[in-house]
């Protein structure tokens, strides 16, 4: 009987750590692609007109503890025109990008391949003889890539020097700054500092907030598959539940003999508590422990395979987080004793007498 | 701890007590309007026939149970006034009580369990597990302080169980058939320990049981008949050094 329980509470515990273990796998890969693809934070004009190369701001975020690398970005938008077609678009300049990057939606609208000629028209203009007249670039089609993941709108990348001009920078000019830290948890702590550092005229948006519907979708998920899961673990505590049930049931002799031995109800009620919670831990170690070795080795020996292709993973990741493993065990021994309540309080209540004229 | 109760005030008392179990036409009144007093010294038996309610009588002296009517006092206290905690704290303290079936925890070695009402008291492990040893002696068990109540015989496990019953030196000491699962032998040691104990703390004990050659052993015997009464065989002789030895045979006389 208490076997039973004791086994079904592990394998709930098991089911619900190799579960976790799943999400956090998968969750920490999509986590680790937007990490490399979005910046830890963004640095924007606030109120005020683009940043000057005068200003500095490039090298004082470089000083600023924790920032990884810094990098100017020009952005704006432009019309992509190619054959008589023209689709509007985000615009962003980076210093890291060798020639026009399109991304697949552009691409298909305009009918445009790699190394087709396109006319990049800016949404800024520069006065002429005959007026003002917009600023216009052509360039060559480097590839055609998608934007990163967890970006909403499509964009463009072109080489910042010739955004600058598409937007009429002057040299060395920027429309904001894009941080990579060393540590991307401690975005907003870096943030704080650069606001310091840099006062009003700034806005700092961390990668939480740019990236907030996914972050909030990642962590609704692990909310609710955690709270569909411990279902596991709630009915497999039910067994522990009748175990104690039957426990205090066919030790009530014994319960009888405490109580003429001293035994406030208080403390007969806590002997048969113990034994439930001493059912649950033991149960909720072995599962832990289960479960742990499970996803350990389905990680290592990458047993699940994936078509990488799809998911730019070759095996489904395991990853155990010790946070997720707290609170399992919390739920699993918190149930285990609030189930073996019930019975250990009927047990400390029972007829003493009554008990002994039976025995 | 225990407020010292004077030489003359009763251990146990019951005024007027009755007790009956069941419901309607099949209810039976097994004590009726009993009173008696246990004092300092006294060595009690209670003889009777099954269902006279000798049981029943030592369960409403350690407050294990309520009486219809009337009341049982503990040392100048009424149970019926005490939470079921002061009941325990109570009960754990001022009585001792022997089983006809030892009632060991399986669980527990047979020091473990005679140091048990000192760890529920709230005494370190070490201090009471000491004490326990020394109990085990006075029982001549010591050398079995680590046997589990399985492996023991019968009367080690009463002995062990009388170890138990009076580790936190209980000035009274309820015996329920305490020598009837006992061989002759066995049952002769078990009944020397039980007066001898409750001799020397100068306290009481109340036996019950329905042998009445080991009854008429004890300075008082007293018969509880079929009806209820309990009626005096006799006499409170004075104590011999032999242990009290008391001639038996006497009709019973109802007390009321």
């Amino acid at each position: 009987m208490a076997l039973a329980a004791f086994l079904g509470l592990a394998l709930g515990v098991a089911a619900l750590v190799i579960s976790l273990a799943l999400l956090s796998g998968f969750q920490s890969h999509i986590r680790g692609r937007l990490l490399e693809e979005t910046p830890h934070l963004q640095i924007l004009p606030s109120g005020r007109g683009d940043f000057i190369l005068a200003e500095g701001i490039g090298e004082r975020l470089g000083r600023v503890a924790g920032v990884a690398s810094v990098s100017p970005v020009v952005r704006g938008r432009l019309w992509i025109s190619v054959r008589g077609q023209s689709v509007p678009a985000e615009a962003v300049g980076r210093e890291n990008a060798e020639g026009l990057r399109l991304d697949p939606q552009h691409a298909r609208t305009l009918g445009a391949y790699t190394g087709d000629e396109v006319l990049l028209v800016s949404s800024r203009s520069r006065l002429s003889p005959l007026g003002p007249v917009p600023i216009v670039a052509s360039m060559r089609i480097e590839e055609v890539l998608s934007s990163p993941a967890g970006r909403r709108i499509p964009e463009v990348v072109l080489p910042i020097r010739e955004a600058g001009r598409l937007f009429a920078l002057p040299a060395g000019g920027a429309s904001g700054y894009e941080v990579r830290l060393a540590d991307p948890s401690a975005s907003s702590r870096t943030a704080d500092a650069i606001r310091g550092l840099l006062g009003d005229g700034v806005r700092v948006r961390t990668w939480e907030e740019l990236n907030e519907a996914l972050v909030l979708a990642l962590r609704l998920e692990r909310i609710v598959l955690f709270a569909t899961v411990s279902l596991i673990v709630i009915v497999a505590g039910l067994n522990l539940a009748a175990t104690a049930a039957v426990l205090a049931a066919t030790r009530t002799g014994d319960a009888a003999v405490l109580s003429v031995l001293g035994a406030t109800p208080a403390q007969v009620s806590s002997v048969f508590l113990a034994a439930g919670g001493l059912v649950g831990a033991a149960g909720t170690g072995a599962g832990l422990f289960l479960g742990a070795s499970i996803a350990a080795l389905l990680d290592r020996t990458g047993a699940i395979p994936l078509p990488e292709r799809l998911f730019a993973l070759s095996h489904v990741p395991f990853r155990l987080d010790p946070v997720d493993l707290g609170a399992v065990a919390l739920l699993s021994l918190a149930w285990s004793v609030a189930v073996s309540w019930g019975p250990a309080r009927t047990a400390a209540r029972g007829n003493v007498a009554e008990v002994l004229r039976g025995a | 701890m225990e407020r010292e109760v004077p030489a003359t005030q009763a251990l146990l008392s019951a005024r007027g007590v009755s007790r009956g179990f069941g419901e309607g036409a099949t209810r039976v009144e097994v004590l009726c309007g009993i009173s008696l007093e246990v004092l300092p010294g006294d060595l009690l038996s209670i003889v009777g026939p099954s269902g006279s309610g000798k049981s029943t009588l030592l369960h409403l002296f350690a407050g294990l149970d309520d009486p219809d009517a009337g009341e049982v006092h503990v040392q100048g206290v009424s149970w019926k006034s005490l939470s079921p905690e002061e009941r325990a704290r109570r009960r754990g303290a001022a009585i001792g009580f022997v089983f006809q079936f030892h009632h060991l925890l399986p669980e527990l070695t047979a020091e473990e369990n005679v140091a048990l009402p000192l760890l529920l008291a709230g005494t370190g492990e070490a201090e009471a597990r000491r004490t326990a040893r020394e109990c085990l002696e006075r029982v001549d068990l010591l050398q079995r302080a680590a046997s589990f109540p399985r492996t023991l015989s019968g009367g080690e496990r009463q002995r062990v169980a009388i170890a138990r019953a009076v580790i936190r030196r209980p000035r009274i000491l309820l015996c329920d058939e305490p020598t009837g699962s006992l061989d002759p032998a066995h049952a002769a040691a078990v009944f020397e320990i039980l007066t001898g104990v409750a001799r020397e703390r100068a306290g009481a004990a109340v036996i019950v049981t329905h042998d009445r050659e080991w009854a008429k052993r004890c300075a008082t015997m007293k018969t509880l008949t079929a009806s209820g009464l309990i009626a005096v065989e006799d006499s409170r002789l004075p104590e011999s050094a032999e242990g009290g030895v008391v001639p038996g045979g006497a009709a019973g006389i109802p007390e009321h």
